[in-house]
Order: C-alpha cells, then sequence, then structure tokens
C-alpha cells in the first residue's frame, strides 16, 4: 500500500511524460544537434559545420531582415493583442454597467474560427483592388494602398487577422483578472472618492499584475506562432521575406528550401528568446507576487 | 451640525434586488455624533442599509440625508464619509503607511498635515512598528487596526463600519471594542456600527437598531431593547441565554398555563381572555427549594452547568415545556424537583398572533 | 447626464463588436452570391439573388464528407488524448505527493513556451519513420497531451476540499473510486469546456497538418480551405466562403451549446 503510494503517481504522469519525452524533449535535443550541420532533411550524410548556422543567424542579411521583421511583430502584437484588450476589459470592468456579459460572447466568437477562415475573409476584405474597404476607400477619395507590396504593411494586415481572432480570447483572461479584485477594495476607493483614473493606476494595475504578464507573454509567444497561419495563407512570407519572422523563416528552410541547419539553428535562437520570456512567466506569475 | 459630525437621516428607504424587497420603507435618524448600531441576523438587510448610507449601494426608493442634503451633492473630497469593512479591504499592493495615507495624498492633504496625522493615528494603534509592512505580512487584528486606521485618517464626519470585528480572534475582540470605543469618545464622529454580534452591540452602542428582514424591528438604547423589547423577535435576538417563552392563557386577571396559574396581572387590567405568549429573561425567573407562593410551578432539574459567577439549570416543566433559568446559589442536582416563580415586572407578554409586546401598545 | 456619459463608453465596444461580427456576416452572404454578384454588390449583406450554386460547385469538386471526416476524427482523437493525459496528471499532481513535484508541474507548464518549429522538423522525421505522412493519425499523434488542460483540471481539482478525501481515506474507499465516483463528476462542466476547447482548435489547426498531409484525400478542412486561396490574387472568394462557411458551423454550434462552460474554462485558465 505504501509503495503503491509512491509509484501510482507516477503511473499517472506516465501518459503525458512519454508522449513530451518523444515528441517534445528528444527533439529539442536533436535540433539542437541539427543545428551544427548542414543537412538536406533527405540526404544520408550530414556535414559537421560547427557554428556556422549560428552565426548565418545573425550575419545573413535574409535573416537579419527576418529578426528586425519579428521584433516589429512582437511590438504590434503588444499594441494590438495585449494593450488594445486590457483598455477594452478595464472599459467593461469599471466603466459600464450593463452588457458585460454580451460583449464577453460576441467578442470571444471569432476565436471560434480557423485562422485560414480569417486569413481569407481578410484578404477579400483589404483586397486592394476589389475589396469593399479599397471600395470604400474609392468612393471616399482615397486609395487603399496596395500592402501586398510592402513588407511592413503586409506584417500590419497579418497581426489585425491574428489581433482579430486572439482579441476575445486575451480580453475574457484579462477580465476575468480584473474580475478577481475583491469588490470592497473597489468600494473602499469610492468611500474615499478616488477618481477612477487614479484607483486603475494606484491599485488594480498592480494587484492584476501577475495574469497581465501572463496574457503578454502569451501574447508574444502565441501571437508569433499564430502569424504563421496567415503568413502561409496570404503573402508566404513576401514581398522578398518583407513579411516573414523567425517562425516562419524557420519553416520555409526546413521544408521549402530543405536547409534543416540554418532551421535548426532557427529554431534554437527562437527557443533561447522564448525562454527569456518563460523565465519571466515563472517570476511574475508561477512564482506568485507576495501580495496575493 | 458640528465640523467633526453629521446627522444622517433614512426617509422610508425601500430597496429592491430583482423583485425582492430588501429593504422595506425604512426610516432612520442618527443624531450628530451617535453611535448607531445596527443589529440583526445575517441576510436582514443591515449591510445593505449601511451601503445605502455610504453611497454604494443606490435606492431604489425613498432618500439618504447627511447633514440634510443628499450625499451625492456633497463635495467630492472624502472626508464626509469613512467606512471600514468586513474583510477590511485594505489595498494590497501598498505598505500599511500607503494604505493610510492614499485617499489623503489623493486629495491633496499637505505632506506635513498627513505625516502628523498618521504618525498618530500609528502611535494610538500599536501600528508604528508594521508601518512599510504589506498587509498579506499582518495577523488578523493588525489587519483590523489598519483597516480602522485608515477610517480614522480621513477625520470624516460619519464613520460606517461594517461588521469590523468579526475576522479577528475572540481574545481580541474585546481589546478591539475598546479602541472603537475610546476613538468615539475622543472625536465624536457620527458612528454607525453594523454587527450580529449582540454583545458587540450592548457595549458600544448609544442606541441599537434592532433589523429583521429589512425591517427595523426597534431602536432604542441597550437597556431599553433589553428591558421592553417591541417584539417577540427582538426579544429573543437579545440576551443569553434566550428569553424563555411560555404559551399562556389570560383569565379574569390570571395568565395560566396547562390549568396553573402562573402570573397575577396586576398592572394591566381587561385585555382580552385569550392565547398570549409569556417571556421571562432567565435571570427572572425565581428557583426556589420550597413551594414559596401559589404561583410557584414545580419543575424537574434536567441539566445544571456552573459558570463560575452563576450557574444555568436547564429545567423541564410538566415534561412539556424547557425553561432555563439563571441563578447564583442555589444547592440542587439533576432529576431534583424545584420551585419557580414568575414575577409579573419582569416579565413581558406578547401577543400570540402579532408577536408584539402588548404593553407597547397600551404605552 | 451620466446616462449619455455611460453611452460614450458603450461606442468602442459596439465597434468591436461589430469588427468582430461583420466579417463573418459578409462572408456567409457572399457565399451565397455568384462570382458576378459578389463583385457588383460589393457592400450589400443580403444577396440579390441567394443562389446555392458555390455550394453544388465545391461539392463537385471536393469530396466534402471524407474532408468532414477527416477532420472530425483528427480533433476527436486529439480530443480524447488530451483529456485522458490531462486528468491523469492532474489527478497526479493534486493527491499525491513525489519528488521534485513542483519542478516537474513547472517543466509542464513551460511546454506552453516551447515554439513549435523547435520540435517540427524531428517530430516529421518521426512521423514519417511511422509511415504515417498522410494520416491524420500522424498529425494527432504527437499532440495527445496539452498542458493548458492539466492546469485548469489541476485548478478544479483544488477546489475540492482536502478533508473529503480525508474522510474518503478514512472510510476506505479506493482510489479509483474515487477518481470515478467522486473527481470525474465534479470535473464535468471543466471536462466539457476544456474538451470543447480542444476540439475546436484541433478543427482549426493549420500548421502541423500542412506538414504531414500532402495528398488531397487526407486534407483537413483547414487544408482543403487554404488550396482555394491563392497568394497571387484571382482566388474565387465566394467559393472560399461557402467552404468557409461550412466549417464555421462546427465550432458555432459547440460555442452555442457550451457557451457558458467555454468562457468559464478560459477564465480558469489564466488565473493563478
Amino acid at each position: 500500500m505504501h509503495n503503491n503510494k509512491k509509484i501510482l503517481p507516477f503511473i499517472y504522469l506516465l501518459p503525458t511524460g512519454i508522449l513530451l519525452t518523444i515528441f517534445m524533449v528528444i527533439p529539442i535535443i536533436y535540433t539542437f544537434y541539427l543545428s551544427f550541420f548542414d543537412w538536406n532533411l533527405i540526404a544520408p550524410t550530414k556535414d559537421f559545420v560547427g557554428m556556422r548556422n549560428y552565426i548565418e543567424v545573425f550575419t545573413d542579411p535574409v535573416n537579419q531582415k527576418v529578426l528586425m521583421n519579428t521584433f516589429f511583430y512582437i511590438i504590434l502584437l503588444l499594441v494590438l493583442n495585449f494593450i488594445v484588450p486590457y483598455v477594452i476589459s478595464l472599459i467593461v470592468k469599471f466603466f459600464i454597467k450593463r452588457m458585460q456579459g454580451a460583449y464577453k460572447i460576441i467578442f470571444f466568437i471569432p476565436s471560434l474560427f480557423s485562422l485560414v477562415v480569417g486569413a481569407m475573409i481578410f484578404s477579400w476584405l483589404l483586397n486592394p483592388v476589389s475589396g469593399p474597404v479599397a471600395f470604400l476607400f474609392r468612393e471616399s477619395g482615397f486609395v487603399l494602398p496596395n500592402w501586398t507590396n510592402s513588407g511592413g504593411l503586409a506584417i500590419v494586415v497579418i497581426c489585425l487577422i491574428t489581433n482579430w481572432k486572439v482579441f476575445g480570447y486575451n480580453f475574457i483572461l484579462l477580465l476575468t483578472g480584473l474580475g478577481s479584485i475583491p469588490k470592497n477594495i473597489v468600494d473602499a476607493t469610492t468611500i474615499d472618492r478616488i477618481p477612477k483614473w487614479r484607483m486603475i493606476w494606484n491599485i488594480v494595475l498592480p494587484m492584476n499584475k501577475s495574469i497581465a504578464i501572463y496574457v503578454l507573454i502569451l501574447t508574444i509567444v502565441q501571437g508569433l506562432q499564430y502569424v504563421f497561419t496567415p503568413i502561409n495563407v496570404i503573402t508566404t512570407g513576401g514581398p522578398y521575406y518583407g513579411s516573414s519572422n523567425v517562425l516562419y523563416h524557420t519553416y520555409l528552410n526546413a521544408f521549402v528550401l530543405y536547409k534543416t541547419g540554418n532551421a535548426s539553428a532557427l529554431a534554437i535562437t527562437t527557443f533561447l528568446i522564448f525562454l527569456v520570456l518563460l523565465y519571466l512567466e515563472i517570476r511574475f506569475v508561477e512564482g506568485r507576487s507576495r501580495y496575493e | 451640525m458640528s465640523d467633526n459630525n453629521a446627522t444622517i437621516e433614512l426617509k422610508e428607504i425601500t430597496k429592491d434586488f430583482k423583485n425582492t424587497k430588501v429593504i422595506d420603507q425604512l426610516n432612520l435618524k442618527v443624531a450628530a455624533g451617535e453611535f448607531l448600531v445596527l443589529l440583526g441576523p445575517s441576510g436582514c438587510g443591515k449591510s445593505t442599509t449601511l451601503r445605502m448610507i455610504a453611497g454604494l449601494e443606490s435606492v431604489s426608493n425613498g432618500e439618504v440625508l447627511i447633514d440634510g442634503d443628499d450625499l451625492k451633492k456633497k463635495a467630492n473630497d472624502g472626508h464626509t464619509i469613512a467606512m471600514v469593512f468586513q474583510d477590511y479591504a485594505l489595498y494590497p499592493n501598498m505598505t500599511v503607511y500607503q494604505n493610510l495615507e492614499y485617499a489623503l495624498k489623493v486629495h491633496k492633504v499637505a505632506k506635513d498635515e498627513r505625516q502628523k496625522r498618521l504618525e498618530s493615528i500609528l502611535e494610538t494603534l500599536n501600528l508604528s512598528d508594521y508601518r512599510d509592512r504589506l498587509p498579506s505580512e499582518l495577523s488578523g487584528g493588525q489587519k483590523q487596526r489598519v483597516a480602522l486606521g485608515r477610517g480614522m485618517a480621513k477625520k470624516s464626519k460619519i464613520f460606517l463600519l461594517d461588521e469590523p470585528l468579526s475576522n479577528i480572534d475572540v481574545q481580541l475582540r474585546e481589546k478591539a471594542r475598546d479602541e472603537i470605543q475610546s476613538l468615539h469618545d475622543r472625536n465624536k464622529q457620527t458612528i454607525v456600527y453594523v454587527t450580529h454580534d449582540q454583545l458587540e452591540a450592548m457595549a458600544l452602542g448609544d442606541r441599537i437598531a434592532v433589523m429583521n428582514d429589512g425591517i427595523i424591528q426597534m431602536v432604542d438604547t441597550p437597556e431599553n431593547i433589553y428591558k421592553n423589547p417591541t417584539n417577540l423577535f427582538v426579544a429573543k435576538f437579545i440576551g443569553t441565554p434566550q428569553i424563555n417563552v411560555l404559551p399562556v392563557w389570560y383569565q379574569d386577571g390570571y395568565l395560566t398555563m396547562d390549568e396553573t396559574k402562573l402570573v397575577k396581572l396586576d398592572r394591566i387590567n381587561s385585555i382580552d381572555p385569550k392565547d398570549y405568549l409569556l417571556g421571562v429573561r432567565p435571570e427572572h425567573i425565581k428557583v426556589s427549594k420550597n413551594s414559596e407562593s401559589e404561583f410557584s410551578v414545580p419543575t424537574k432539574v434536567t441539566k445544571i452547568v456552573d459558570y463560575g459567577r452563576y450557574i444555568q439549570l436547564t429545567l423541564d416543566l410538566n415534561g412539556q415545556h424547557v425553561i432555563k433559568a439563571v441563578t447564583k446559589d442555589i444547592d440542587c442536582k439533576i432529576d431534583d424537583t424545584v420551585f419557580i416563580r414568575i414575577d409579573e415586572r419582569t416579565s413581558i407578554i406578547f401577543d400570540k398572533d402579532s408577536q408584539k409586546n402588548i404593553y407597547w401598545d397600551r404605552v | 447626464m451620466n446616462r449619455k456619459k455611460n453611452a460614450l463608453w458603450h461606442l468602442p465596444l459596439m465597434i468591436i463588436g461589430i469588427i468582430a461580427l461583420l466579417p463573418v456576416v459578409f462572408m456567409i452572404s457572399n457565399s451565397f452570391k455568384t462570382l458576378q454578384e459578389s463583385y457588383q454588390s460589393i457592400l450589400s449583406l443580403i444577396p440579390n439573388k441567394p443562389t446555392t450554386i458555390n455550394y453544388t460547385t465545391l461539392n463537385h469538386q471536393v469530396n466534402l464528407a471524407r474532408l468532414a471526416w477527416n477532420t472530425f476524427f483528427m480533433a476527436t482523437l486529439v480530443t480524447l488524448g488530451k483529456l485522458f493525459t490531462g486528468l491523469l496528471a492532474a489527478y497526479a499532481f493534486r493527491y499525491y505527493q513525489f519528488k521534485h513535484k513542483n519542478l516537474i508541474y513547472l517543466l509542464f507548464v513551460a511546454t506552453i513556451f516551447v515554439p513549435f518549429t523547435i520540435v517540427m522538423i524531428p517530430n516529421y522525421l518521426v512521423i514519417a519513420k511511422l509511415n504515417l505522412l498522410n494520416s491524420v493519425i500522424g498529425v494527432a499523434l504527437p499532440q495527445l497531451c496539452d498542458a493548458t488542460g492539466i492546469m485548469i483540471f489541476l485548478k478544479t481539482m483544488e477546489k475540492i476540499p482536502g478533508s473529503l478525501f480525508d474522510s474518503l481515506k478514512i472510510d476506505d474507499i479506493p482510489n479509483r473510486r474515487i477518481f470515478f465516483n467522486i473527481v470525474l463528476p465534479i470535473l464535468k462542466p471543466s471536462i466539457i469546456s476544456v474538451g470543447a476547447m480542444f476540439f475546436i482548435n484541433s478543427w482549426n489547426e493549420y500548421v502541423w497538418p500542412t506538414l504531414i498531409l500532402k495528398d488531397k484525400s487526407s486534407f483537413t478542412l483547414p487544408l482543403a480551405l487554404q488550396n482555394y486561396i491563392s497568394s497571387e490574387g484571382g482566388t474565387n472568394f465566394p467559393l472560399a466562403m461557402a467552404l468557409s462557411s461550412i466549417m464555421i458551423v462546427v465550432p458555432l454550434i459547440i460555442y452555442l451549446i457550451f457557451q457558458r462552460y467555454i468562457l468559464n474554462s478560459i477564465s480558469n485558465s489564466g488565473l493563478k
């Protein structure tokens, strides 16, 4: 019986453990291994090239461009998928009294749909020639720029598509965080006649810090992966890698250009960036802030 | 009207929550500088009433007047009302000192003045050593004192307290009670204090408003509430052990129970001959070993609890009624027969249907 | 005055609501327009002459039943796998003490932060080795566990008071029965909601399937839809929109039925 108790939890953890080992742990190590080789995914032999692939990550002009794009993606995603939903959740929580439930239900609906669907609809809506937005622009005397020709604009459109999908999800997460702030604390500020914006700044935001950081990091980590779909569906990274990011470029290297070593080095680089974010997550979220 | 305090007046207040009346046409006046306790069982509407005074809850009907004015018209400087919440509602991200300081800072009280005020409050509440701690690093009693201090710091005219002592240890409660009492003695703010604890209410209140089912049953001094409750609810809610209630019949100047004459009524004559309820507090039941008069009734002792200062007896009357009596000196054992006597002057007669104190109707 | 101020706050919210829903409304309406009409009356939300031509064309061009089955089969496998592994793992974390428990839990949670690019090459090679390319089983296999599920289940289990388990142990109830008679029923709402989310996400999945499923007969709905979108322009939008409209029916129905559960479970996944 006593022995049983020691072994049982590991039996329960076994399925997850095996799957994670085979499809997560070993692959990470293997990708790390591959990042030191020149290989094309099919050939029987791999050539050891040392750090060359890593050097290329930072010296190759295309890679540099892609890294810059990634940075641009992160900034845009933070604004669109974190700051905007946060502001909106604050409005819903503290500035309106009715319809909160309705907004939650409606805002969440786009999260139900595949990003392929989103990419398709938006490439129609924003089609520079025949789309309804371009049509409205023309009617009012403007011209919708052909965003497919510009890497920067394409990135904006791609981020908008993911924003359409992710907004409701993040909004609900943040709103829940705000909802867990005890009502009495809000009441106490009402009694003290603290203006609402000061209450939000001095009390609500600090109290909601841990969930906010969770959503913020999730925004970056998942956002960079979410944009993969619209990139692949609409621009395939173009024009000339202008809308590609590290993750998409890894995919291109691996499965289109068959430069497995380069892809692996890029993947490891991405992983290191994410690990830093993960460290922040553990520090601020899993570690619980001391006043919770 | 003075600088330190304000009057509160609730006029015909009604509060509906989804079609149920939580408060029904409530009227209440609190004098400036008065310490009023709202007492009642949980769910009776006392907290809602307090929150309506605070302006946290809107009234469905009626008016809340502070110094004769609608609260909303009062200056927005936050100096009119302070409130202590049951779970204290301290700002978790601020230290003790910052908690006390916050409202003052927002309302631009000068730094020197702030410091002076807060130092003296921390001193009074014994919190000086904890000024830089976060609420999560404090004990329940300390948190309660911080909450109290936060209310004091504002020097408001009205101080509202919502069950401030219910979350701290029993041992600390009496001390905290004294603190609140001396705070009131010093500052003479108008205080409305919500509690379900009758002892707290009796100890603190200048007057007590007993509430039940969203209706104020009685507002009076603690003494009057104890001695002369308006109705059976108030009588039962106040006092431990609870008041004894015996079903009686009135006939020809006597109250009888099961054909036994219990009391001869001299103070009152000409009430209808019908069923009544007779309320007698345990300490007013006279217990003796021998029959002392024609109204002595024999009972059997079923339980004896010696509290040191007094003895509490549980008595069985005819196997039908249980009577609690409190006495100082009687030497008896379980299963002994003792005689009880009820005095007209210390007993209360309630109408059986309306449950009202019938003396009240006559006054 | 107060009311006006309130209405002002509703304005941005209404606009966001419209941005959220209008594209979908447009999509459904266009799927009932002919290609010609979709160009001519570009802004109209109600087709002049509603037509099902796009749907019938679609039906000729692709095997809709096959696509739906592939997608459904894959999503079901993934959902059941994730629920099974997640429930067991959460149960172990909640009710047993073992060495390095916190570390192991953190490692599980950390998997959320692993980018798919780092595992995609080796996993592709494994699936190829297993001869599972062009099979939805190959898509499902690496995805049978999910840390989010473990997190949410654990959170729900934490709401069951420990004293309940102490009393069950005193009564000598075997673990198996505790799990099936007590834990599982209490977990039912979160199983429904987490399951619904897993299913919807898997139904919509695109990235990993594009690597594994190359043969058209093995396609899932998102892959088929991608085939109708051309990055060079010239997409037949009404046709693509018809396929999209078919695709979104399943997630929408699930959402309509389990809406409250789903929103709650998202809330739970974020609360620490």
